[in-house]
C-alpha cells in the first residue's frame, strides 16, 4: 500500500507538479489521487492503442507485395495524421458533444467542435477530458486503418485522403455516438465494451464497400473463376504485427474501463488474453484439419479474430466463455475467409473476416454469455440467454450490429461510389502492375530489390 | 485383348523398321485402349498398355543395335542390360509417361577395352533414347536416363555406385535408391540385371537404416484426405478445385508397397505384383491384400483418366483431376482408397519409428 501510494505520488509529481505543490503540506486529496491514477492509465492505454497502428502498418505491408510496401506502410502515417485533425475538428463533437436536444442526441452529438479542452481536470471529473479525447481519437484511427485493408494495392492515394475526411468526421463518430455517446443504441443497453461493433465492424464494412467498388486486384482471379493466391511478401512482418496488435489490445480493452478504481480493468485484460489465445489455437487447428496444412496466415488472423470478438464481451463474460468466444472466432475467421474469396471479394488482409465476422460474433456473444454480476459491475444492458436473461439482450445485440453494420456499409458505399463517379477509385492497370510505390510516390519502398525501370512482373 | 490380337501387335512391332512406324502403332493402340478405358478392368488394361510399351521399347533397342552395326560399330562387344526405372520399371506407364532408364554392361578386361565399351554403350544408349523420343517418350526431366553417362556404366561401376549411395544416405542418394528399386530388365542380359539387383538387395539388408531414410524421403507426399474424410483439393490457381491424383494418392501408395516389398526381399517391381507377393509371403493378410488391390486399381484408373489428348493430338498427363468431375460413384471408393493409403503410410511410419526411434 505504501509502495502504491509512493508510485502514485511520483506520478502526480510528473503529471501535475503545480497541483502537487499547491497541495503541499496537507498532500493531495483522495479524489485527486483517484483522478490522477485514472488519467495515467487512460493515457497509457491511449498510447498502446496508437501503437496498434504499428501493427496495422506491418500487417498490411507484410500481407501485400513488395512493389507496394512503401505506399501501404507510409499512407497509414498520413491517414493517422489526417484523421486526428478531422476528429479534433468535428468527429469528436459528433460522437460525444453534449449540446444536442434530447431527440437529436439519439442519433448524433453536437458540441465540442474544434475541441478546446480545459487544461486540467475539473472538480468531479474522474479523468481530464484531454486524455479521454486522445483515447477516443486512437480508436477512430484504428477503425480507419481496418478499412484500408479493402483498399490495399489498388486504390489511388487521393481516395485515401477523401475517405479519411468523411470517415473520421461523420461515419465513425455517428456509430460511436449511438453506442458510446448516449445515442439510441446506448439507451437500449447495447453492450459493446471496447468496440467489436463500433470500431471493428465499422472499419470492416467500409472495407467491404471498398472491395466491392474497387473490384479484385489484377491476377487475383482467373478467367474460369478460380482464385490465385497472392502471397504477402513478409510473413515475419505479419507475425510481428499480430504481436503488436495483441499487446496494444490491452490498452484497447482494459483501457476502456477508463478507471483504475477497484481494479476491474485487470479482469478485462485477463479475459482479453483468453479470447486471443483461443482464437489463435482454434484457427491453426481448423486450417490443419480442413486443409491438411497448418496455415500461418490463418493462425495470425485467428489470434486477431479472438481479440476482435472478445472486445465487445471482455467485461461481460466469465473466463470459460472468453475462451469459447475466442475459439469460435478462430474457426469463424477461417471459414469467413474462404467465403469472401469465393464470392470474389478480394480482401488482401482479411479485414472483412477478422474485423467483420469476428466483430459480429463478439457482439452477439454478449447476448448469450453476459453474466448478471458483470452486467451489474459495468452497468450496461442485461444478462444473456445462458444466464436467464432470455432473448432480450441477444436481440439488442443483433439490433446494434445490424443497424451499425448497415449504416457503415451504406454510408461508405455512397461516399466511395461518388468518388468513383467523379475522380475514380483505382489506379490504372499499368500503375497497378508497376506498383503503387512508383505510381503514387515516385520511389520504391525497397529500391534495391526492385528495378525502377519497372519490369512488369514485379 | 485376345492372344491372337496380341501376337499380331507384337509381330507388327517386331516388324517395324523405323521409329515412325512404331509411333503409328503406339498411337493406334493407345487410341484403342483409351476408348475402352472406362469399360474394362483396369489392372488388365494397364498390363496390356505396359506390354505395348515394353514391346516398343524393346524394339527401339533392337533398332539402335542395328543402327550401331550400320555405323560400323558392330554387334555389342559384351553382354549388356537395359533397365527401366520409375513407372516403366513398375509396369505402370500411362499414355504419356517419360523415359527413366539405365544401362549396365559387362566389365572390361583392361583399360583399353574400358574405353571401347564406354564409347560403344554410350552411343547405343543415345541412339535408343533418341529413337524413343521419336516414338513419343520424352526424356526424364531429372536426367535419370541411359544416355546420361552417370546411368550408363559397367556392372562393377554400378556396384560401386550402389554401395556409395547406401553408405551416404543423403536426400539425393536416397532418391536415387528409390528410383532404382523399381528397376526392371527390358532388353539384354538377364544375368547382369540379376547381379545388379543382388547387390542392391545385399546392400539394403546390410544398411537397415536405409529403410527409414527411404520412408522419410517419401513422406512429404501426403495422402490428400483430411481428418473428416474430405478430399484435399488444390485451392488456388488454374488447378483450383482439382485433386492431385499422382502425388496425393498414387505415389504415396507406390511408396508404401515398394518399401514393404524391398524390405521383404521381393524382386517384383510392379505395385500390383508387390501386393500379390506380399500376400504370398504372409506380410499382408488376404483381406488387406484384396483391399489394397482394389484401392490401387482405382488409383491406376484415375491416373489414366488424368491423361487426356490435347487439341494437337498429344497425350498430356497433368496428374490431376477436377474433384467436381468425379461423381459420388467415384468419390466414395476414392475416399476409401485414400484412407487406406493414409493408414498404410502411418503403419509403415510407426513400425520404422519403433525400430529406429524417432528423430
Amino acid at each position: 500500500m505504501v509502495k502504491k501510494s509512493l508510485v502514485a505520488l511520483g506520478a502526480m509529481l510528473v503529471l501535475f507538479p503545480t497541483m502537487a505543490f499547491a497541495a503541499e503540506g496537507d498532500g493531495p486529496s483522495a479524489a485527486t489521487l483517484d483522478m490522477g491514477l485514472n488519467a495515467l492509465w487512460i493515457l497509457v492505454a491511449a498510447i498502446l492503442v496508437l501503437l496498434m497502428q504499428g501493427g496495422f502498418i506491418l500487417l498490411e505491408t507484410g500481407s501485400t507485395r513488395m512493389k507496394n510496401a512503401g505506399h501501404v506502410a507510409g499512407k497509414t502515417i498520413f491517414t493517422v495524421g489526417l484523421v486526428s485533425l478531422v476528429y479534433w475538428a468535428v468527429g469528436y463533437g459528433f460522437a460525444f458533444g453534449g449540446d444536442a436536444g434530447e431527440s437529436l442526441n439519439k442519433f448524433i452529438g453536437i458540441g465540442n467542435f474544434f475541441f478546446d479542452p480545459t487544461i486540467v481536470a475539473q472538480d468531479g471529473e474522474s479523468f481530464p477530458s484531454t486524455i479521454f479525447f486522445v483515447f477516443q481519437l486512437a480508436f477512430a484511427a484504428v477503425s480507419l486503418s481496418i478499412a484500408w485493408g479493402g483498399f490495399a494495392e489498388r486504390a489511388k492515394l487521393s481516395v485515401y485522403l477523401i475517405f479519411t475526411l468523411v470517415f473520421g468526421s461523420v461515419i465513425y463518430p455517428i456509430i460511436a455516438h449511438w453506442i458510446w455517446g448516449g445515442g439510441f443504441l446506448a439507451e437500449d443497453g447495447a453492450q459493446d465494451y471496447a468496440g467489436s461493433t463500433v470500431v471493428h465492424l465499422t472499419g470492416a464494412m467500409a472495407a467491404l464497400a471498398a472491395t466491392i467498388l474497387l473490384k479484385p486486384r489484377i491476377g487475383k482471379y482467373n478467367k474460369d473463376g478460380s482464385a490465385n493466391e497472392i502471397l504477402g511478401h513478409n510473413q515475419v512482418f505479419t507475425s510481428l504485427a499480430v504481436l503488436l496488435l495483441w499487446v496494444g489490445w490491452f490498452g484497447f480493452n482494459a483501457g476502456s474501463a477508463v478507471a483504475v478504481g477497484d481494479g476491474f480493468f485487470g479482469y478485462v485484460a485477463f479475459t482479453t488474453q483468453l479470447g486471443a489465445a483461443g482464437g489463435a489455437v482454434a484457427a491453426l487447428l481448423i486450417s490443419w484439419l480442413v486443409k491438411g496444412k497448418a496455415d500461418i496466415g490463418v493462425t495470425l488472423n485467428g489470434a486477431l479474430a479472438g481479440l476482435v470478438a472478445i472486445t465487445a464481451s471482455c467485461a461481460f463474460v466469465e473466463p470459460w466463455a472468453a475462451v469459447v468466444i475466442g475459439l469460435i472466432a478462430g474457426v469463424l475467421v477461417f471459414f469467413s475467409q474462404m467465403f469472401f474469396e469465393k464470392i470474389k471479394a478480394d480482401d488482401p488482409i482479411a479485414a472483412m473476416s477478422v474485423h467483420g465476422a469476428a466483430g459480429i460474433w463478439g457482439t452477439a456473444a454478449n447476448g448469450l454469455f453476459a453474466t448478471p454480476a458483470l452486467v451489474a459491475q459495468v452497468g450496461v444492458g442485461k444478462e444473456g440467454l445462458f444466464y436467464g436473461g432470455g432473448g432480450h439482450q441477444l436481440w439488442v445485440q443483433v439490433e446494434s450490429f445490424v443497424i451499425c453494420g448497415a449504416f457503415a456499409f451504406v454510408a461508405s458505399f455512397i461516399v466511395l461510389w461518388v468518388i468513383k463517379q467523379i475522380i475514380g477509385l483505382r489506379v490504372t492497370e499499368e500503375q497497378e502492375i508497376i506498383g503503387l510505390d512508383l505510381s503514387e510516390h515516385g520511389n520504391y519502398g525497397y529500391p534495391e530489390a526492385l528495378k525502377k525501370s519497372g519490369t512488369l512482373n514485379v | 485383348m485376345s492372344s491372337l490380337q496380341r501376337e499380331k501387335r507384337l509381330l507388327d512391332i517386331t516388324g517395324a523398321g523405323s521409329p515412325d512406324s512404331l509411333r503409328r502403332i503406339r498411337e493406334e493402340e493407345q487410341n484403342r485402349l483409351g476408348a475402352i478405358l472406362s469399360s474394362s478392368p483396369v489392372i488388365e488394361l494397364v498390363d496390356d498398355l505396359n506390354e505395348l510399351h515394353d514391346s516398343l521399347i524393346g524394339r527401339a533397342l533392337q533398332l539402335a543395335e542395328i543402327e550401331m552395326a550400320r555405323l560400323g560399330q558392330g554387334a555389342p562387344p559384351v553382354p549388356y542390360a537395359y533397365l527401366l526405372f520409375g513407372s516403366g520399371g513398375r509396369r505402370e506407364q500411362t499414355f504419356s509417361s517419360d523415359q527413366d532408364s539405365g544401362l549396365i554392361y559387362d566389365d572390361p578386361q583392361d583399360e583399353a577395352e574400358a574405353l571401347t565399351l564406354e564409347n560403344y554403350f554410350r552411343t547405343l544408349a543415345q541412339l535408343t533414347v533418341d529413337c524413343l523420343i521419336e516414338i513419343g517418350y520424352p526424356p526424364c526431366e531429372g536426367n535419370v536416363i541411359a544416355s546420361n553417362p552417370e546411368w550408363c556404366l559397367s556392372i562393377s561401376s554400378w556396384e560401386r555406385k550402389l554401395d556409395a549411395w547406401f553408405e551416404e544416405p543423403s536426400w539425393e542418394n536416397v532418391r536415387y535408391l528409390l528410383i532404382v528399386a523399381d528397376g526392371r530388365l527390358i532388353g539384354g542380359d538377364r544375368e547382369l540385371s540379376e547381379r545388379w539387383y543382388g547387390r542392391f538387395h545385399r546392400d539394403f539388408l546390410g544398411t537397415p537404416v536405409i529403410a527409414r531414410r527411404m520412408m522419410e524421403n517419401t513422406l512429404r507426399h501426403k495422402v490428400l484426405v483430411g481428418v473428416f474424410g474430405q478430399l484435399l483439393t488444390e485451392r488456388y490457381g488454374e488447378l483450383a478445385g482439382s485433386l492431385d491424383i499422382k502425388y496425393g494418392a498414387y505415389i504415396p501408395m507406390v511408396n508404401v508397397f515398394r518399401l514393404l516389398a524391398v524390405h521383404a526381399g521381393i524382386q517384383e517391381t510392379s505395385t500390383v505384383g508387390r501386393i500379390r507377393s506380399l500376400e504370398t509371403a504372409g506380410i499382408l493378410s488376404p483381406d488387406e491384400a484384396k483391399e489394397s488391390m482394389d484401392a490401387f486399381g482405382l488409383l491406376l484408373k484415375l491416373r489414366l483418366m488424368a491423361v487426356t489428348k490435347s487439341e494437337d493430338g498429344q497425350w498430356v498427363g497433368t496428374g490431376v483431376l477436377k474433384a467436381s468431375d468425379l461423381n459420388r460413384e467415384w468419390k466414395l471408393p476414392l475416399k476409401k482408397a485414400l484412407k487406406l493409403g493414409r493408414k498404410l503410410q502411418r503403419q509403415v511410419e510407426r513400425e520404422l519409428r519403433y525400430r529406429f526411434g524417432g528423430r
